[in-house]
């Protein structure tokens, strides 16, 4: 089988970590958010993924050769040159996508973090016999977003209503698909929205189907959402797989911590936190929600809450960072520094405090 | 006979607790004068400074405060210093000068040459007294010429430093020597001030007579007994040849609020390094406290080693501050629990409070202005509104105390009593 992620542009929302690299390769939990996806994608058996990307492709594919071997995946890329929607990198990646298998294709979008469950997606996809499947989840306010009516006992879907006034339904576009080739021929090579022409089209033929996602699902492309998403991440690893999270008098709820990290004595860590590799958390040291990246120091009684520390910056003694603060790569908030908020692009030293949330260039 | 003629008085005017609402809420429960600068009452500096006046006999706090708040403090400082302190309570706010004439019996018993008189509110190095053969000499400082218009400007001749004009806080620039608060006066004084009353009187007596302009007057409000020194009596008595200026070139401040005090508390640790050096903390974090500038920590205060203190901090009786704490310029009163890892950073933290772990407690310390972070929630002046930091403190009353609770952030705030705080705030006014 074969799978394509749609990777797409400059992740701007998730700037200034997207300033040091492509956003597939941010880590989420410890982990290039990509590789979560192509994990899934190869425990269901696919064995080549194509990434529809517009931009770096060759960081990307440097970075992810060691995964190819390792994970014994092929990886390539489909390089977009204008911005061609949701639907238009599909019929770019066609000759790469068809083989004479005739088997569905995955197309999984690269913000989205979920419980990935796609071999139920391909019993699904076998069961009714249509055309195409996508994965849909349910929301708290659906007027926000593109809302698909579907038939709930056979999950066929009637039609998408985008941003509806009144109440036709709950269920959203997770961003998970498992397409028939043959979908492939209903798109041109132009700028297309797959949900806005494509599964309209199918829709009415009564070839679309849609299955409810169980679990959690989070569009993590921003960093209040990319917090709030390591929380589900690390509640259902509660519920899956339990032993790989940090265990001990110092950790509160769950947490993750690489094993080549060092956690000094006294330190407080939990809940929803991701320690990366290398990283060294000193003595005294609190950490909550918060994300601390490959490589990073948190110097001696320093307070992180509700925070991503990017790559290899340095949080001093008694500092304090909370508040949807978000350090690019290489950053050193100095001794005694308070952040409420701040946004620092990569290589800065941050010397005086910043009181309300605001960026520092 | 000689020395006794040589015998001099001082007196400190305390103000009374009606005064005292700018230092809100730090005065609500104690008096203003003996609230702890640098591990001391506030009024024990300028008495110690009295201290050094040569054939000092007496020392006299004049003020409308209960006796009863200065007993204890008076009483142990008479013996400290070997010198009579006596606290003389007025039965109403009389003016500076009217506080002073109304015990002008008591402090001409010892018949003394010269009385010293400072106006509390504002404390000094007390300089040697030079004498032109004038009724008085004023300490004066100069000042930014933006910031002057909030004391007393006055212009003194260069040559004979005589007092030429003097006006208090005036609208427009008038000089930027201002008056410090710190007098010295002969005995002279107490005619000068009875002159203002016969005036006073005089022309009271003449309102009742003319009822109508007293109708039309409204510029005159303040009671016949009521007399200041600045304008009743500097004023008119400027150019006359009766009153000689002295520069000081010391540190100055008008401890009027709350973020003064944190300034002024680290210009008395700093003299302490000079004066009275044992009284500053040391360590280096080898088997103490790691301690970084001036630090004050009362002997009954109890501070781990890991934490670190200073510079500016002044820690009282009874303290507690836990381990890998991080105190910077900050005032911590008695029986305050500073808990593990937390920071307190260019605050007052009040009487009993506690503070949790991994709590921030935080004036303004983007300030340029170092400790000078003031509480403007309180009268404002244009001179604290420049300075537009706020400062944060807690404060408690009656055992009550205010608690951070663990992991909040404080900051630019003021927390008043009887308070438990569990989320953070920023600029804001608990009350």
């Amino acid at each position: 089988m074969k799978a394509l992620i749609l990777v797409g542009g400059f992740g701007t929302r998730l700037r200034p970590l997207t300033l040091s690299f492509p956003k597939p390769l941010v880590d989420f939990a410890n982990k290039p958010m990509i590789l979560h996806q192509i994990e899934a994608l190869k425990a269901v058996g696919v064995s080549e993924v194509v990434l529809a990307i517009n931009y770096q492709p060759e960081v990307m594919l440097n970075f992810l050769k060691d995964f190819e071997s390792k994970l014994g995946i092929k990886i390539t890329c489909s390089q977009e040159t204008e911005p061609l929607g949701t639907a238009g990198p599909l019929a770019l990646a066609r000759d790469k996508l068809i083989d004479d298998s005739g088997e569905p294709f995955f197309v999984l979008n690269s913000d989205v973090i979920s419980e990935y469950p796609l071999k139920e997606m391909i019993a699904f996809h076998k069961s009714h016999g249509g055309e195409a499947s996508i994965l849909v989840t349910k929301v708290d306010e659906p007027s926000k977003y593109g809302v698909v009516v579907m038939e709930e006992s056979t999950g066929k879907v009637e039609k998408f209503v985008e941003k509806p006034k009144l109440f036709v339904g709950n269920k959203i576009n997770a961003g998970i698909y498992l397409l028939n080739p043959s979908v492939l021929d209903r798109i041109e090579l132009r700028p297309t929205s797959i949900e806005k022409e494509v599964f309209p089209k199918i829709a009415s033929e009564q070839k679309l189907y849609a299955m409810v996602l169980p679990g959690f699902w989070m569009d993590i492309g921003q960093p209040r959402d990319y917090i709030t998403g390591l929380r589900l991440y690390l509640d259902s690893l509660r519920k899956t797989s339990p032993s790989r999270l940090a265990a001990g008098s110092h950790i509160v709820g769950n947490v993750i911590v690489d094993e080549t990290a060092k956690i000094g004595e006294g330190c407080l860590i939990g809940p929803d936190v991701a320690i990366g590799p290398g990283c060294v958390v000193e003595s005294g040291v609190r950490l909550s929600r918060c994300t601390v990246m490959r490589g990073v120091r948190v110097k001696k009684h320093a307070c992180i809450s509700s925070s991503i520390i990017g790559w290899h910056s340095t949080v001093g003694q008694w500092a304090r960072v909370e508040n949807m603060t978000i350090l690019g790569e290489d950053v050193h908030v100095c001794d005694e520094i308070y952040s409420n908020g701040g946004v620092v692009l990569p290589h800065k030293e941050i010397k005086s405090s910043i009181l309300k949330p605001e960026i520092v260039m | 006979m000689g020395s006794a003629e040589e015998r001099v008085v001082a007196v400190i005017m305390v103000g009374g607790p009606t005064k005292g609402t700018r230092f809100r809420p730090l005065s609500l429960n104690i008096p203003k004068p003996l609230f702890p600068l640098a591990g001391q009452p506030m009024v024990h500096h300028p008495i110690s400074a009295c201290k050094r006046i040569p054939n000092l006999a007496q020392i006299y706090l004049i003020g409308f405060y209960e006796e009863r708040e200065f007993a204890l403090y008076v009483s142990s400082i008479s013996n400290e210093l070997k010198v009579p302190v006596r606290y003389l309570r007025e039965d109403k706010p009389h003016g500076s000068a009217g506080g002073l004439y109304n015990f002008r019996d008591l402090i001409m018993e010892d018949n003394p040459v010269l009385v010293f008189a400072v106006v509390f509110v504002i404390i000094a190095k007390i300089i040697a007294h030079r004498r032109y053969g004038g009724m008085g000499t004023i300490l004066v400082i100069k000042v930014s010429a933006e910031s002057a218009n909030q004391f007393g400007e006055l212009v003194a001749d260069p040559v004979t430093n005589e007092l030429l004009h003097y006006t208090e806080k005036p609208e427009t620039f008038v000089s930027d020597r201002i008056n410090c608060g710190v007098y010295v006066f002969t005995p002279g004084i107490f005619t000068a001030i009875q002159g203002v009353y016969t005036q006073r009187k005089d022309r009271a007596n003449l309102r009742r007579v003319s009822s109508f302009e007293a109708l039309q007057s409204s510029t005159r409000s303040l009671p016949t007994d009521y007399v200041r020194l600045d304008q009743d009596i500097l004023s008119p008595l400027a150019g006359k040849k009766k009153l000689y200026t002295y520069e000081t070139m010391d540190f100055w401040e008008q401890i009027k609020t709350p973020g003064i005090s944190l300034k002024c508390s680290a210009l008395y640790l700093a003299q302490f390094r000079f004066t009275s050096s044992h009284l500053l903390a040391s360590g280096d974090g080898t088997k103490s406290t790691t301690i970084s500038g001036d630090v004050y920590i009362h002997p009954s205060a109890k501070v781990h080693p890991t934490a670190k203190i200073g510079p500016n901090v002044s820690i009282s009786a009874n303290a507690r501050i836990a381990a890998g704490v991080r105190l910077i310029s900050c005032i911590i009163l008695d029986d305050v629990e500073i808990k593990e890892n937390a920071v307190v950073v260019h605050a007052i933290v009040g009487w009993k409070s506690s503070i949790g772990r991994w709590s921030r407690a935080a004036g303004d310390y983007n300030s340029k202005l170092g400790v000078t972070i003031l509480g403007t929630v309180m009268h404002s002046p244009p001179l604290e509104k420049k300075l537009k930091f706020m400062l944060l403190f807690f404060y408690s009353t009656k055992g009550e105390a205010v608690t951070v609770e663990d992991e909040v952030v404080v900051v630019n705030s003021i927390v008043l009593p009887n308070k438990t705080l569990n989320v953070s705030v920023q600029e804001e006014i608990i009350l």
